[in-house]
């Protein structure tokens, strides 16, 4: 069974300030859309860029990204 | 929209519009001898191929002004894409080494207009691809995974 990566950027995008998505893209270094379709499960970020949007956060990696089957 | 997928879609618009407007002065002004007797028919060929660069690159510097508008998720893509412009090339260039060959097999010579024709529309096949394979890209989610996959 493939490995699926989730994530909980919108819960903690609303949970820092209601952070907007280009605000949240503004900071990480992507567009507006990367994070569209993060937020929608269409895109699994590079390392980098997960680990820029965790910093972001104030958060470790893994509780912005899960693996799971 | 993203920017890079908006820059495609312009592109993909104006590079359509510059082939049929290239199909339709061929086809009133005559067969494509006709370009090297025409003077006028020259001057409207080159008035294309100058004005529809300058709308390209005005329709370019509209949608990305800032480097950062372009980020990893659009350089996949745009990695993807450069597939779908080869195989097109490709394509483009098989297509006129049969064509010719079947029309001028008999005369054994092909008038050096073609050479002409067989560069605009590398060119424009190129680009089209290009802007096709990036919409392509956005649509089937390219780029899936930010390791290359």
């Amino acid at each position: 069974m493939a490995a699926r990566i989730v994530n909980r950027i919108r819960r903690l995008r609303f949970d820092h300030d209601e952070m907007t998505q280009q605000e949240l893209a503004h900071k990480v270094g992507c567009t507006r859309q990367t994070i569209v379709a993060l937020e929608q499960g269409k895109y699994v970020p590079s390392l980098a860029l997960a680990f820029e949007i965790a910093r972001t956060f104030g958060v470790t990696i893994e509780e912005v990204f899960q693996y799971g089957k | 929209m993203a920017p890079l997928q908006k820059r495609a879609l312009f592109s993909l618009v104006i590079g359509v519009v510059f082939t049929i407007a290239l199909i339709l002065i061929f086809i009133v002004k005559g067969d494509v001898t006709t370009f090297d007797d025409d003077l006028g028919f020259r001057f409207i060929v080159y008035a294309l191929w100058v004005g529809v660069p300058l709308a390209y690159l005005i329709a370019v510097n509209l949608t990305l002004r800032k480097p950062e508008q372009i980020d990893e998720r659009d350089k996949l893509i745009m990695a993807r894409a450069a597939r779908v412009q080869l195989l097109a090339v490709i394509l483009s260039m098989a297509a006129w080494v049969i064509v010719l060959t079947e029309v001028f097999w008999e005369g054994g010579q092909v008038p050096v207009v073609f050479l002409t024709l067989i560069m605009i529309s590398t060119l424009v096949v190129s680009t089209l691809a290009q802007s096709f394979g990036i919409l392509i890209g956005y649509w089937r989610n390219w780029g899936m995974g930010g390791d290359g996959r």
